[in-house]
């Protein structure tokens, strides 16, 4: 409020920073500034210069004495110092301070006062009422008098030997009036007229508060003002005459000013100045831009980004509108400032700063949103900003992809690694150290085959191995090991159930794709021609959805190709040909498929397929492809348009959002079940698995001290301590318990309304339950 | 305990409750300044007040589609004016709210004022202060005392002042007071008596660690008032002037008209904001990276605008590049002339030799320098009398004590008696007999070990050595050290039995 005392300093408008002078629109004064001020060189900028030159030499006057810490501490504080060091964002907070109202008690006081002059109105409008109730012109004198003094009984005369307003004596030249409202007496200079008018409109106020003007009493303003300019004069020429008055009703100046007061209130309730008016409209733009700008700016920006979430016509039209907004609002502003400025009496000061001051807070306003509107690309923009963008895309997508694919890849790598490793003997070979070690836990089972061991995940014995050393940490009281290895033991779990969600989605799409296969050898070419456009596109608007990291629609595309295909297997079904009859015979035995008939393209089990060739290649319907990561990479360019988001997205988005979404559950349950608390994302464990096998060898571990193990970082390094064949069936255990864990955790999603959560972990549930009963089958 | 946001809060409030339409802000002297404080214009402006008024203004007139907010001290002129507006309302709607208590009397005549039924909200909303900056306020007050007794109008408004602020922060706190000082004392009183009979409006919640409200008395140091300061806000203040965040720079030679006067508020000065507590060598390079971004973001002019994206950039930097070209030149300015009394007041050195006086205990180099000083022609006879003055203070009992010969020297160099007479009052003020504590020679053994320790390490900058004394006193009470002997409680020294109504 830098000019509260002053506002009429205050300058608005598009005013040049640099001569102020007032130019009339942004392009005035664009075109001003280049002409004008392009060539100077700016005073500004010359006192600027002189200054640092100043400031500098009084920095370096006290730099000298300082030292070079002191100096680092200033630029420091430019950046991080706010009220040099009081920061009173970080107080706490602050509610509105202490409050009294009084308000109970001053209506309590006012009400009284109030109840006596409303009745004291009201009298005297009643009175007035009946004193113009009757034809004041064609009636006797003699009866007026008569009539009137029924009214209000007068005062007498002999009481009253002075005028009790100015305080001259009554006497034959100086004669008493009464007051025809209250019978009081006055003298005539102090005695005052009520028009006919003026009654009519006071008492058909009182009368119907609706008020509806009738004409004689449009005007009583007029009318009422001019007659009171002559009351005296003519009073006092038709005092020597005749007392009586025609249209005119006697009463004390007292009665007056109430009865004055009252008019006007009521003129005051049916007035609306003008500016008022132009100022509600004013506030109806300000709020319709409110409305629409945010709206716009959405558009806009989405517009510029590319997308065709809004079309571009409808955000021009919008734009259209919010700028006819403001120059309405320009308008409005304009006009309110120029409002009587032409009449004769100009209008008060304060009316006019009045004026000014809504010109410029309307100025203000739209300088601040007007210039928040960002420009709509033209429509070549536009189609070029769209092309971009699917460029975009399409490169992002082949991105994600090929990455996806490489992961895979080195997924296997490591996996027939270890396989090959296991088969070498590497790891039996190890096993004599930590033996006695898990004999004293007694809790691993040492039974199964080295071949069903290499089908457990490594980290799940990881997860075991480090288990068992917490519970021997613990009984010996090693408070600090315990401590790391639950980390370890944490980071490893939740390596494990990133590995599992991604497995499971892996699993999924791969179903999907499968029974494309299928459904090609089945269908029509033509069919399936039409189905892969439908896909495309799908894949293409979720995709570019999922921009938006929004989870449920990933999750949607996510489940999405599994559900479509589903429904054409139905289908197939239902046309009975062989080759799907014959796939889902096999499957028939294995518990998943009571619940889950679409299971039956799980056979292949994508990654299991790859690592056991020899234990699910019996089971495997032959036709779909046993590598689909071969498929993939040779699918034509076509079918790349639906393969490549299925590829790139579950292998890194919805995995990770759908660990995110078991998180309250798991810890919930962190107690319970330690293997499905993926609290902290781990680092890669395999990439430190890949850089110690050659180590493993050489670094036995010391069976007595096996806490100084566990101390250390890598928990791979642990990894030999445990026998693969013991791994099977305690993987098998797992699995169960997993299982559920997760029909309860659906249980609970349910209760919770939880729908989409419900449909993930589902969707997991298959996945656990198909891996088991693989797993069965491979031990059977 | 933000008091700027506290008394916005208030204001605010206000403005919210009474709804939308054309508003007025009535408003007395005092409560003009609170507003400004806290308030810009652009804000209140798009909140629809548009019109600011003194309620002591004649010139008022009547404008029935206007709402009236006003905020007033409750003062007994601004309640007759407030009766007068009543009776005949220029405004079609009252929203009255006072910024102290109000006695039921006024109240009531206020109500029997309001024949018309024009006010629809009378309330206490206790913004009765100045807020400087968040930790920070002011009641404005030139010479609260006569002699060292309060004068009793000040001492009203300042017990008016101090209980407002509990209220405006909902504090209800213990009172501790510096017993060497009467008037300390005795505005304790006064606060603590208000809230024993306004126990309902103090009313908190209670807090584990009761509030403090400690009451000190400049007399205690006399010292640091008298110190040239190297921060911006002090510096601005001590050498320009800061009243209400306005500086008079009408004695600036060759300034520009629209920079006569400039307002400083680290509320809506960002630049302000983060500098207003760093030094001048500091603000030296901060300014100069403020030009830069300046130079950056300011309007190419010899590149033409020829394209009509051009155009629209810059119509769309345009306002955030004026609002900085506002900042800068204002900044610039500001700094400029600090830098020019700087060096044509000889402050630097100055400054040197008022540190030594205060801080280091070496008589006869600290009389030599003053002496040097009195001697240079660019000193001012301000400066001059200021360095007697703390030479006085400090070597008061000096068994070599030469302010005789000082004063002579004042007088030889032309001081007026005006100032001179100066360096008695102040040794009269805060002297060794009115201090409470020893300003120059630390006592206690940790104090000692301290001094001795700094001087071990040197001196960081010798301009900022000195160390109000008001930091060690806050330290030792935030440490629970401060000696209850020194600085007692009034009362019990707990607040609960003070507080249950009789």
């Amino acid at each position: 409020m830098a000019s509260l005392d002053d506002p009429g300093e205050v300058r608005e408008g598009f005013l040049c920073p640099l001569c102020l002078k007032d130019l009339q629109s942004f392009y005035q004064l664009q075109s001003h500034y280049e002409e004008e001020h392009s060539g100077e060189d700016r005073d500004v900028k010359g006192q600027i210069k002189s200054l640092v030159q100043k400031a500098k030499k009084a920095k370096n006057r006290l730099l000298k004495r300082e030292g070079d810490d002191r100096a680092e501490s200033g630029t420091q504080g430019y950046e991080s110092f706010s009220y040099g060091g009081v920061d009173p964002y970080m107080w706490e907070p602050q509610e509105l301070g202490a409050v009294r109202s009084h308000l109970s008690d001053f209506k309590k006081h006012r009400a009284a006062r109030i109840d006596h002059y409303v009745v004291e109105v009201n009298k005297l409008i009643i009175r007035l009422e009946k004193l113009t109730a009757f034809d004041r012109t064609n009636t006797e004198s003699a009866k007026i008098r008569a009539i009137e003094k029924s009214v209000v009984p007068w005062v007498n005369d002999q009481d009253v030997p002075f005028c009790p307003d100015c305080g001259n004596k009554f006497n034959i030249r100086n004669r008493r009036h009464h007051c025809r409202l209250c019978g009081s007496i006055m003298c005539k200079k102090c005695m005052e007229l009520i028009s006919l008018p003026l009654a009519n409109k006071l008492t058909s106020a009182s009368k119907d508060s609706l008020s509806t003007h009738t004409s004689p009493s449009q005007s009583p303003n007029s009318v009422h003002g001019s007659r009171r300019g002559s009351i005296s004069s003519m009073s006092s020429v038709s005092s020597v005459l005749d007392e009586k008055d025609d249209d005119r009703i006697r009463c004390c100046t007292h009665c007056k000013d109430t009865l004055l007061k009252r008019e006007q209130q009521i003129d005051e309730k049916e007035h609306t100045p003008d500016i008022v008016k132009l100022y509600e409209k004013l506030r109806l733009c300000m709020e319709k831009v409110d409305q629409k700008a945010p709206e716009y700016i959405r558009m806009a920006a989405s517009l510029n980004a590319g997308e065709t979430t809004y079309s571009l016509e409808h955000a021009s039209d919008l734009r259209v509108e919010v700028q006819k907004v403001y120059e309405l609002i320009d308008a409005l502003s304009k006009k309110i400032l120029t409002l009587g400025l032409n009449q004769d009496p100009p209008p008060h000061p304060n009316t006019l700063r009045l004026q000014r001051m809504i010109r410029y807070s309307a100025t203000l306003f739209v300088q601040e949103k007007l210039l928040g509107l960002m420009s709509l690309p033209t429509k070549e923009q536009f189609e070029e900003l769209k092309k971009k963008r699917k460029q975009e895309m399409e490169r992002k997508r082949i991105l994600e992809r090929q990455a996806a694919l490489e992961a895979q890849r080195r997924l296997e790598e490591r996996r027939s690694d270890l396989a090959s490793r296991a088969a070498n003997g590497e790891v039996v070979s190890l096993r004599g150290g930590p033996a006695p070690l898990r004999k004293a836990e007694g809790w691993l089972p040492l039974s199964g085959s080295q071949g069903q061991g290499e089908d457990s995940d490594p980290l799940l014995q990881q997860i075991h191995n480090i288990t068992s050393f917490i519970r021997q940490a613990k009984a010996a009281g090693r408070t600090d090991e315990v401590r790391t290895l639950q980390e370890n033991l944490r980071q490893l779990q939740d390596e494990y159930d990133q590995q599992q969600t991604e497995k499971a989605i892996e699993m999924s799409r791969k179903q999907a794709e499968e029974e494309d296969l299928q459904r090609e050898q089945l269908q029509m070419l033509r069919e399936r021609e039409w189905e892969r456009e439908r896909e495309q596109f799908q894949a293409a608007s979720l995709h570019t959805r999922t921009r938006s990291l929004d989870f449920r629609e990933i999750r949607s595309f996510h489940l999405e190709p599994g559900r479509e295909p589903r429904t054409h297997f139905a289908h197939v079904l239902d046309l009975g040909s062989s080759p799907a009859q014959s796939s889902a015979a096999p499957k028939s035995p294995s518990p998943s498929s009571a619940l889950e008939p679409i299971s039956v393209w799980s056979g292949p089990q994508a990654l299991g397929q790859e690592f056991f060739p020899q234990s699910t290649m019996s089971q495997q319907n032959e036709v779909p492809s046993l590598n689909l990561f071969d498929e993939e990479d040779l699918s034509s360019p076509t079918a790349e348009g639906t393969t490549s988001p299925l590829a790139a997205e579950p292998s890194f988005g919805p995995s990770a959002h759908i660990l995110k979404e078991y998180n309250p559950f798991e810890e919930e349950e962190a107690v319970g079940n330690p293997f499905t608390n993926p609290d902290s994302p781990a680092p890669n464990p395999f990439e430190e698995e890949d850089e110690h096998p050659h180590q493993r060898p050489s670094s036995p571990p010391v069976p007595g001290n096996p806490f100084e193990e566990a101390t250390c970082t890598n928990p791979f390094e642990m990894d030999s301590d445990s026998g693969p064949e013991s791994e099977e069936p305690i993987e098998e255990e797992l699995l169960l318990q997993q299982i559920d864990n997760i029909k309860a955790y659906i249980f609970d999603a349910k209760q919770c309304g939880r729908l989409d959560e419900v449909e993930v972990l589902t969707e997991n549930l298959r996945e656990l339950k198909r891996t088991l009963a693989k797993q069965k089958g491979g031990t059977d | 305990m933000n008091v700027v946001f506290a008394v916005k809060q208030y204001i605010s409030k206000m403005i919210e409750d009474s709804g939308p339409g054309m508003k007025v802000l009535l408003m007395d002297k005092e409560t003009t300044g609170i507003v400004s404080m806290v308030y810009t214009q652009s804000e209140i402006l798009q909140k629809e007040v548009y019109l600011f008024e003194r309620i002591d203004s004649q010139n008022r007139e009547i404008m029935k589609h206007l709402k009236a907010i006003c905020f007033l001290r409750p003062t007994k002129e601004n309640v007759d004016y407030l009766i007068q507006e009543l009776r005949r309302p220029k405004y079609s709607i009252y929203f009255i709210y006072l910024s102290n208590v109000i006695s039921k009397s006024d109240v009531k005549s206020l109500a029997e004022a309001d024949e018309q039924e024009v006010v629809a909200e009378v309330q206490e909303f206790y913004g009765d202060y100045i807020a400087v900056n968040p930790h920070l306020f002011s009641l404005n007050i030139l010479g609260c005392c006569q002699g060292r007794n309060w004068d009793p109008a000040q001492l009203s408004r300042t017990t008016q002042g101090l209980t407002a602020l509990l209220l405006s922060l909902k504090k209800c706190p213990m009172i501790r007071y510096q017993l060497s000082s009467e008037a300390a004392k005795r505005l304790g009183e006064c606060v603590k008596q208000v809230i024993t009979k306004e126990y309902e409006l103090f009313e908190f919640r209670r807090t584990e660690v009761p509030p403090l409200l400690l009451i000190l008395d400049r007399c205690d140091d006399a010292i640091t008032p008298l110190l040239n300061q190297w921060t911006y806000q002090a510096m601005v203040h001590e050498l320009l002037g800061i009243n209400n965040n306005r500086i008079d720079l009408s004695r600036v030679p060759g300034i520009s008209k629209d920079l006569r006067e400039v307002v400083l508020s680290a509320e809506n000065d960002e630049f302000y904001a983060n500098n207003m507590y760093l030094n001048f060598a500091e603000i030296g390079s901060n300014i100069k990276n403020l030009m830069e971004d300046f130079q950056r973001k300011k309007p190419k002019e010899q590149q033409k605008l020829e394209s009509i994206a051009d155009m629209k950039a810059f119509v769309e930097n345009y306002p955030q590049f004026k609002k900085m070209s506002g900042t800068v030149s204002k900044h610039v300015t500001v700094v400029g002339e600090l830098s020019r009394l700087v060096s044509e007041r000889n402050l630097l050195e100055v400054s040197e030799v008022e540190q030594e006086l205060a801080c280091q205990n070496d008589h006869s180099s600290a009389l030599q320098n003053v002496k040097r000083l009195l001697q240079n022609p660019r000193v001012t006879e301000f400066d001059a009398a200021r360095l007697v003055m703390l030479y006085a203070l400090h070597y008061e009992r000096h068994s070599s004590n030469s302010l005789p010969g000082l004063m002579m020297d004042l007088r030889n160099k032309g001081v007026s008696e005006k100032y001179r007479k100066l360096v008695s009052a102040v040794v009269e003020y805060g002297g060794k007999r009115v201090r409470g504590s020893d300003l120059f020679s630390p006592k206690d053994a940790v104090a000692i070990t301290k001094q001795f320790l700094k001087g071990l390490k040197g001196v960081e900058n010798v301009y900022t050595q000195h160390q109000p004394f008001l930091h060690d006193t806050l330290d030792h009470l935030i440490k629970g050290k401060l000696k209850e002997n020194l600085y007692p409680y009034l009362g019990p020294s707990t607040l609960r039995d003070r507080l249950t109504p009789r």
